[in-house]
């Protein structure tokens, strides 16, 4: 377990020591306080619910940025031989890597609870659809986080790893715009598997199981097949 | 300590190691020789449970490298062909990464890992990101990684390529001092260097061991026809000649 931290730490500190980390921090944050104050402006109510939409639409975006040199990086430089023969199960590789960028994505994710605080001091918010809503925004980080580690472990190259998660992650939020012409099982399917309709329950309040089932499932899967994918051993 | 047998590995179609068995006793230095493409890494991946073979078994004191290589892999310490290191870390992070995902308890970490900094001559640069460091300095802070956990197995894959002589003496060094406590596996293609330190040689040529000799042995066996004692050097060329005539059998 002490060396799942140790992964953790190593990731997080290199986030901090290259540029793209404070980029994101600050592009998110500039980004995210420039709808925050628009939203709020046009409509008037002590309410989350559009900032966390927005929000889930810029996450979109950036989180294949913070996720695609995770395992391509080690693959280029050849660092990954240094981790897969030092004594430490790729499970603990796996979840080390995937813990740091939770905790990274976590930060921008308390960066935002100012807008709680300011919305509380102007109005009479509801404080349980804000607090589901920071769950619900949080856990569909981590579910793209979780897709974005799968990726990069497939190439050793970062940009090939950030495209293909940006395809994974289009795919699921925008499926809801063909569910108009689809019918029946197939729209109950595409729905299920899309992002759109989980959060929307989370951001007024709802957690249910299904969408809880959706993300720890999602997340879980992910980091199975990337265990499975590091694993040399499938090429025999 | 290294039983291998019968170890094949295929890459898709193409058959990198063919048959290779060998065995490495306790303390023993081991030079693997080869070519370029030989198979000398593949060989020392599979050694390290980095790739599986494809079939054949390899047992590391007692432990089954397929069963058992968590365990195999607290005996290593392994040296890639480029220096597996992190451009962005200090070397100091750096080893304490190394030192707390290699089983290095807690309590003896900081003192080993001053230890390792004056046994690779690394402590002047402890405190520099090893982006910025020189081939030679990278090399030896590879070095530190690989026997930070006191390994008893040391694979080393050609650890003085690309080094300039004086770095190349240094590291020769380095490894002569690491000689008297443990198992020692080199991999290089400069001969002169292999002569100055290991006992034993292992000449692959296209996935197959041709040789398995110590080094005292081989020399003489090529020098009966000849008056003057042959080099490493006379021998490997000859050896490759003579092979690559028969290469149609």
């Amino acid at each position: 377990m002490s060396k799942v931290f140790a992964i953790a730490k190593k990731e997080l500190t290199a986030y901090f020591k290259s540029p793209i980390a404070y980029i994101v921090l600050i592009l998110t944050i500039s980004v995210f306080n420039i709808f925050f104050y628009m939203i709020v402006d046009q409509n008037r109510e002590a309410s989350l619910r559009d900032v966390f939409k927005v929000m889930e639409f810029m996450f979109v975006f950036l989180i294949p940025l913070l996720t695609m040199k995770i395992f391509s990086e080690e693959k280029l430089t050849g660092t990954i031989e240094f981790l897969m023969t030092s004594p430490i199960t790729n499970t603990a590789i796996v979840l080390g890597k995937y813990l740091g960028s939770l905790i990274f994505f976590t930060l921008i994710i308390i960066m935002t609870v100012t807008y709680y605080f300011i919305i509380e001091y102007f109005g009479q918010p509801d404080r349980m659809s804000i607090l589901t809503g920071f769950l619900g925004i949080w856990l569909e980080g981590s579910f793209f986080l979780a897709i974005g580690i799968l990726t990069s472990s497939w190439t050793h190259n970062q940009i090939i790893a950030a495209i293909s998660s940006y395809v994974i992650l289009f795919s699921l939020y925008f499926s809801i715009s063909f569910t108009n012409s689809l019918s029946g099982p197939m729209d109950a399917i595409v729905r299920y598997a899309g992002t759109w309709s989980h959060l929307g329950n989370f951001t007024v309040g709802l957690i249910t199981i299904a969408d809880v089932v959706y993300y720890l499932s999602g997340i879980i899967f992910c980091l199975i097949l990337t265990r499975f994918g590091i694993e040399n051993r499938l090429w025999r | 300590m290294i039983l291998a047998q019968n170890v094949t590995k295929y890459f898709g179609r193409f058959q990198a190691l063919k048959d290779v068995s060998f065995e490495i006793k306790k303390g023993e230095i081991v030079g693997f020789l080869g070519r370029n493409g030989a198979g000398k890494t593949t060989l020392m991946r599979i050694l390290t449970s980095y790739l599986p073979a494809s079939s054949g078994k390899i047992v590391i004191g007692g432990d089954d490298v397929e069963k058992n290589s968590l365990a195999i892999r607290r005996k290593i310490g392994y040296l890639p062909e480029t220096p597996p290191l992190y451009s962005n870390m200090t070397v100091n992070d750096y080893l304490k990464f190394a030192a707390e995902i290699k089983d290095v308890p807690a309590r003896g970490r900081r003192s080993r890992i001053n230890e390792v900094l004056e046994e690779c001559n690394i402590g002047e640069v402890r405190d520099k990101t090893i982006g910025v460091l020189s081939r030679g300095y990278k090399q030896r802070v590879g070095i530190a990684q690989a026997i930070i956990n006191k390994p008893e197995l040391l694979i080393l894959d050609e650890p003085t390529s690309g080094l300039d002589p004086i770095q190349n003496l240094q590291v020769r060094k380095l490894v002569k001092s690491l000689k008297y406590e443990r198992t020692v596996i080199l991999s290089t293609h400069i001969l002169s260097e292999i002569e100055q330190i290991a006992q034993r040689i292992l000449i692959i040529r296209s996935g197959r061991i041709i040789v398995d000799k110590t080094l005292d042995m081989l020399l003489k066996d090529y020098s009966d026809d000849q008056c003057a004692e042959s080099t490493l050097e006379e021998v490997f060329v000859k050896l490759h000649s003579e092979t690559s005539e028969g290469n149609n059998e």
